[in-house]
């Protein structure tokens, strides 16, 4: 085929989103996964991200050290690697019977709970000594001022960042697919196969995530303004 | 009812002595090793173009002109707000039918890592540049300097030094991100682990050897950009 002829057929390509919108509720089910994975990621993650946090930061040499390497390990091993272990390995170690959603949630809760530990320890230490001193002097013990002093200050410098956190495990989700939890990318390598569509799907889809994750930023975005504004330093 | 959940705990304390077989690991390291060659390879392909892209677009992003800012900002607000996943499948499955030019496992991989860590780089030397205090673009301009000219001589030399850290950090990002181009195919640690443990029936072994694999080479590099900061916050100050 000559170089002219096949421009020719490139210019001719057909989009056809018809096959694409027509299946659209498989997409809808979908994203509706990919939140599900999210935010039940977020609600195991941040708990122990804070436990974490805490851990790393105490003064008990054993507790800290363990908690600095369960950190590290897991900011530093590729989330693919993490989740082919959970899903694939695991179930040899513990006689469980692994679902592809329940490999989804271990990984991407453990592996946020790492990231969020950063985050919460950099604003707990980014609190005046003077809070924990002055906690201390009207008798509050370490839990006390930790949970009515430090953590409310803490937690407004935290926003940022872990918002900024959230919407990259938004993103990294799309890993859950490769062990087949049916999320908005399994969808899509779903749809594109059955209806011989890939670009159609793929830039679908594409556009899908670019808006949910843009409007997610962009909110972040304004929040990050607004504490600007309040005088609140943030922290990364 | 209730043996039956006597013999599932036993079931379960049986399976829990497993057998570790780290031998057909050490047996198969030069397998391992010609996944690690992959990962590095497609590392240092995606971090060379995907930073050196990022700081054109990143300067762009600065531009007075609105015909260079828009087209950069949409740039980096298309690769920043889509998963890196997405853009690797995209390449690799919509983008030859788009243009009929063949893409294969390798070239899929690259455009789409490249492009994201442009978009993620573009940020940081944006934000390094508008660190620097506008008195510095004054004092380049009042003694005859252009805008090039200060921006090469004067500006980029201090904003590289503050953002070095934030560089590291996206190229260790990076780093981990190569294991998705096993996604479509190209061959690198983890294809070559899922390789090992399905062929030895090891899984466990295989990809934990990956994991310290990565942790190995990764966690020098982390507590590097741990003493670069500390050095750089001193030497600021």
């Amino acid at each position: 085929m000559s170089a002219c002829e096949q421009h020719r057929n490139i210019d001719m390509y057909e989009w056809d989103f018809i096959a694409v919108f027509s299946d659209i509720d498989l997409l809808a089910l979908g994203l509706l996964n990919t939140l599900k994975v999210t935010s039940l990621a977020l609600l195991f993650g941040i708990p122990l991200g804070l436990m974490l946090a805490v851990s790393r930061l105490s003064r008990f040499k054993p507790l800290s050290f363990s908690a600095s390497f369960i950190i590290e390990f897991f900011r530093t091993t590729p989330p693919l690697v993490q989740l082919f272990w959970f899903f694939f390995a695991l179930p040899i170690l513990i006689d469980i019977r692994m679902t592809p959603l329940i490999a989804s949630v271990l990984t991407f809760s453990i592996q946020s709970s790492a990231f969020f530990a950063e985050i919460f320890r950099g604003g707990i230490q980014s609190i005046d000594k003077g809070q924990w001193e002055g906690a201390k002097a009207i008798g509050m013990n370490y839990w006390q001022s930790m949970r009515r002093i430090i953590l409310p200050q803490a937690v407004k410098r935290m926003i940022p960042a872990f918002m900024e956190r959230s919407i990259e495990l938004l993103k990294t989700t799309t890993l859950v697919s490769t062990v087949a939890y049916t999320d908005l990318m399994y969808q899509a390598n779903d749809l594109a196969q059955k209806t011989f569509r890939p670009l159609e799907v793929y830039t679908v889809v594409a556009v899908m995530y670019f808006i949910l994750i843009f409007v997610f930023s962009q909110v972040s975005l304004l929040i990050e303004h607004r504490l600007a504004r309040s005088g609140e330093s943030t922290v990364r | 009812m209730n043996t039956d959940w006597l013999a599932a705990a036993k079931a379960r304390c049986a399976s829990m002595q497993h057998n570790w077989d780290f031998a057909t690991i050490i047996q198969n390291w030069p397998v391992l090793m010609v996944g690690l060659k992959g990962t590095v390879w497609i590392f240092l392909v995606t971090v060379v173009i995907g930073l050196s892209t990022g700081l054109i677009v990143g300067i762009c992003r600065y531009a007075k002109n609105r015909w260079i800012r828009w087209p950069a900002t949409a740039l980096v607000e298309i690769f920043r707000n889509t998963p890196v996943l997405v853009q690797i499948i995209w390449f690799y499955y919509a983008f030859p039918i788009l243009t009929g030019i063949d893409v294969n496992p390798f070239l899929a991989a690259v455009l789409g890592i490249s492009l994201n860590t442009m978009a993620f780089s573009a940020e940081i030397y944006r934000a390094g540049i508008q660190s620097i205090e506008p008195g510095q673009w004054e004092a380049g301009k009042a003694i005859g300097m252009t805008y090039s000219q200060t921006m090469r001589r004067i500006i980029l030399p201090v904003a590289l030094r503050r953002i070095l850290p934030a560089l590291t950090n996206r190229g260790i990002e990076v780093f981990k991100m190569s294991t998705l181009a096993s996604v479509v195919a190209y061959v690198e640690t983890l294809s070559k682990a899922k390789l090992i443990a399905d062929l030895n029936y090891n899984p466990i072994e295989a990809y934990t050897a990956v994991a310290i694999l990565f942790f190995v080479v990764l966690y020098p590099i982390v507590q590097l950009t741990y003493v670069l900061e500390r050095t750089l916050r001193k030497s600021d100050a």
